[in-house]
């Protein structure tokens, strides 16, 4: 009888948590390519999280019709995991549906959309939490809704080309280090001590 | 010579004395001073306090070997780990203990559970505190199959429980603490995301913050092994060391402990057969929060908890199979308990089967449910089993049949979970089809006494009890009276014929004197 309620309620909960991933989101493949974006990392460069900067530019592609851009109120931009940091890694995972999308996972900044005909650009310090991965920038343009509406990223559509590459920290620290020594001794010597002890026991018997 | 009674279910008492609190025990025991009872929420020494030690420290274990798969997340992106690497280090994980099980059960045969099950969790603890150290797939493969020496604890558990608790309490014994300790495996997606965070928040980066929470069961499982040192006893009447020395335990040698655990037929099935409920839930607690994750697009936190809810049903499941063994015990005798386990294994194939073809995630959720009711209660059936196969070789026939568990974790996640062949509710589903004729074999399992599924005892003369355990010892070795303790426990499971059997009294040795009742 437990049993069974338990795990009625079990399923009840699971049923309301899981009513928030049956609402999709809007599909990447309908987005408009209309922005131009690009960082300052050069091909090949390898930069370090926590310590490197990186910038990055986006502006309206001047050969889009004028007044695309007026539906446009803010732009968000990301980092995304390229290809070969994707491959083998099912959480990295590419959808078109963007609510279930994993490429894009750090957001770097939310900015309003300005039309200015020079570009906007952003600095950004590349965060500790970042893992060791190859990356690409990609910008999604909201609507006032917050809805995607139009992206530019500063790769090409294969996203082969000005892959940012990150070496992420190791989060190891020498206390850690010294720590782990110093448990892993006293659970040896421990036994040891005991072993000694059953022996002199042993021995007195 | 003492007049023997027989109790209405079976368990032979000595009436000349009071059958109570014999030798000074806290708790009524039997000839060889097993408790007759099972007082869950007492430490009386030596019996209920064993119980306590042992399964909080394989718990531990437990708790150590599956503390990587909830951190995933942070420890994939950390380590750039990919789904070859971490299927990988989930094999090692339950590798090492196939080895480590079977030594486990010769050490405790040779030297005891308590000095064996400590000496493997001290040694295998710096594994936990070194995967703080980790930097590559490599070594993120190495401490996980280190790690998961220490699940061959196991053995020492359910050894050490055989010789605390007598026949009638032995099932329920070894399933509470066979049990509680698997429980590990789904307490520890709860503990370690819950540690990690406190730890992230206290102002660690994330990758710091999964390595200092490592430290927290490394801690446990030590500290549980000292107490297990400190406070416990091999045997009611004592530890083994000085058992030895007092001459109450004759020194066995390993040669023959080998050859009499090995050549027994049984323990080779029942190790078949334990991969198929031990073997699937060790599978199925690495693979399962991803299952969810993937087909039914849940967030990482909803799958950690449904993972979680398969080991969690440990407080239960396990420990109700070893309570219906013994209640099938009390009516049918051995062949109760050998179909009892037939059939729990049975359903819990046909389950396996049926949530590969669940489509919604509430069947899938509610199909797993009763799959881990089902296979976890076969797991405690089986050690319902075990104890009854040999004396002599006890540890050896537990270590096979426990790595035998970890060998069909091994066979299965390689067959139908590793790279793309199989999409993974395609691999349940073979999976519980392979449940379903491994199980089989307990078919064979036959003894003398008892009989067996399909057939009753024998009637020949010397299919009893003492025929079947002192044919573990050479005349030689029962001239010097080696077998005695056997001889002890053969009167005690006489209760193992059931219900009917026991109406008929037998010839019972005592003391080694012979007494016709």
């Amino acid at each position: 009888m437990a049993v069974f309620a338990s795990s009625t309620l079990f399923l009840l909960l699971l049923l309301v948590c899981s009513v928030g991933t049956a609402v999709g989101g809007v599909h990447f493949s309908t987005l408009a390519r209309t922005l131009n974006v690009t960082a300052s990392p050069k091909q090949g460069q390898v930069l370090m999280a926590g310590v490197d900067k990186i910038r990055v530019f986006w502006g309206l592609n001047q050969t889009v019709k004028a007044g695309t851009d007026d539906a446009y109120k803010k732009v968000k931009v990301k980092l995304c995991f390229a290809p070969v940091s994707q491959e083998n890694r099912g959480w990295r995972k590419t959808e078109d549906d963007l609510k279930k999308d994993k490429t894009c996972q750090f957001s770097l900044t939310t900015q309003p959309y300005t039309k200015n005909p020079n570009p906007s650009s952003f600095e950004y310090t590349l965060e500790r939490e970042l893992p060791t991965a190859t990356y690409f920038v990609r910008v999604f343009v909201l609507d006032g809704s917050d809805t995607e509406v139009a992206y530019g990223q500063n790769t090409d559509a294969q996203k082969t080309t000005n892959l940012i590459q990150v070496i992420g920290i190791t989060g190891r620290h020498a206390s850690l280090d010294i720590a782990a020594a110093c448990f892993s001794a006293f659970s040896v010597v421990s036994l040891i001590f005991f072993f000694v002890k059953e022996k002199r026991k042993g021995s007195k018997n | 010579m003492e007049q023997l009674e027989m109790e209405e279910h079976g368990t032979i008492r000595s009436s000349s004395s009071s059958s109570y609190h014999q030798g000074g025990f806290k708790m009524p025991v039997d000839s060889e001073h097993k408790a007759t009872q099972f007082w869950l929420f007492s430490i009386a020494s030596p019996h209920m306090r064993s119980f306590h030690l042992s399964w909080f420290s394989f718990f531990s274990c437990f708790v150590s070997t599956f503390a990587a798969p909830p951190l995933l997340p942070i420890i994939r992106d950390n380590l750039n780990l990919t789904s070859a690497d971490i299927a990988n280090a989930g094999i090692a994980s339950v590798s090492g203990a196939v080895f480590a099980r079977l030594v486990m059960g010769t050490a405790c045969d040779l030297v005891g559970p308590r000095l064996a099950s400590a000496t493997l969790i001290l040694l295998t603890a710096p594994a936990v505190f070194c995967t703080s150290l980790i930097t590559s797939p490599a070594s993120y493969l190495i401490v996980r199959f280190f790690t998961g020496f220490s699940l061959a604890s196991f053995v020492s558990t359910q050894f050490w429980m055989s010789s605390m608790f007598s026949a009638p309490k032995v099932g329920v014994a070894n399933g509470i603490s066979g049990g509680w300790g698997n429980l590990g495996g789904g307490a520890t997606q709860l503990i370690m995301p819950v540690l990690y965070s406190i730890i992230h928040r206290a102002g660690s980066t994330n990758f710091t913050a999964w390595r200092i929470a490592f430290f927290i069961p490394g801690l446990v499982q030590v500290l549980s092994a000292i107490a297990v040192l400190a406070f416990g006893q091999d045997m009611p009447d004592g530890d083994f060391s000085r058992l030895k020395k007092s001459g109450d335990k004759p020194k066995d040698n390993f040669a023959d402990v080998f050859r009499h655990g090995a050549s027994n037929y049984r323990g080779w099935i029942l190790a078949l057969t334990y991969g198929y409920c031990f073997g699937v839930e060790l599978t199925v607690d690495n693979i399962i929060a991803e299952y969810f994750y993937d087909r039914f697009d849940l967030n990482l936190r909803t799958a950690g908890v449904i993972a979680a809810s398969f080991g969690l049903a440990n407080i239960v499941s396990r420990p109700g199979g070893g309570w219906l063994s013994d209640v099938l015990a009390m009516r049918f005798g051995m062949r109760g308990r050998l179909w009892g386990l037939w059939l729990v294994q049975m359903i819990g194939g046909l389950l396996c089967v049926l949530l590969g073809q669940m489509d919604s995630l509430t069947s899938s959720v509610l199909v797993m449910i009763f799959f881990s009711f089902f296979c976890q209660a076969a797991c405690g059936l089986t050690y319902g089993v075990v104890p009854f196969i040999s004396r002599r070789s006890l540890g050896l026939v537990s270590g096979m049949t426990g790595g035998g568990g970890n060998v069909g974790a091994v066979v299965s996640q390689l067959l139908f979970f590793r790279g793309s062949k199989y999409s993974k509710e395609t691999g349940i589903s073979l999976m519980g089809v392979m449940i379903l004729c491994c199980t089989l074999p307990i078919m064979l399992i036959y003894f003398p006494q008892w009989g067996g599924m399909l057939c009753g005892p024998s009637s020949k003369e010397n299919a009893t009890e003492e025929g079947y355990y002192s044919s573990e010892w050479s005349c030689e070795e029962k001239e010097k009276g080696f077998h005695l303790a056997s001889l002890k426990f053969a009167a005690n499971s006489m209760n193992e014929r059931g219900k009917k059997g026991s109406g008929s009294l037998p010839t019972v040795h005592v003391d080694g004197l012979s007494a016709t009742v």
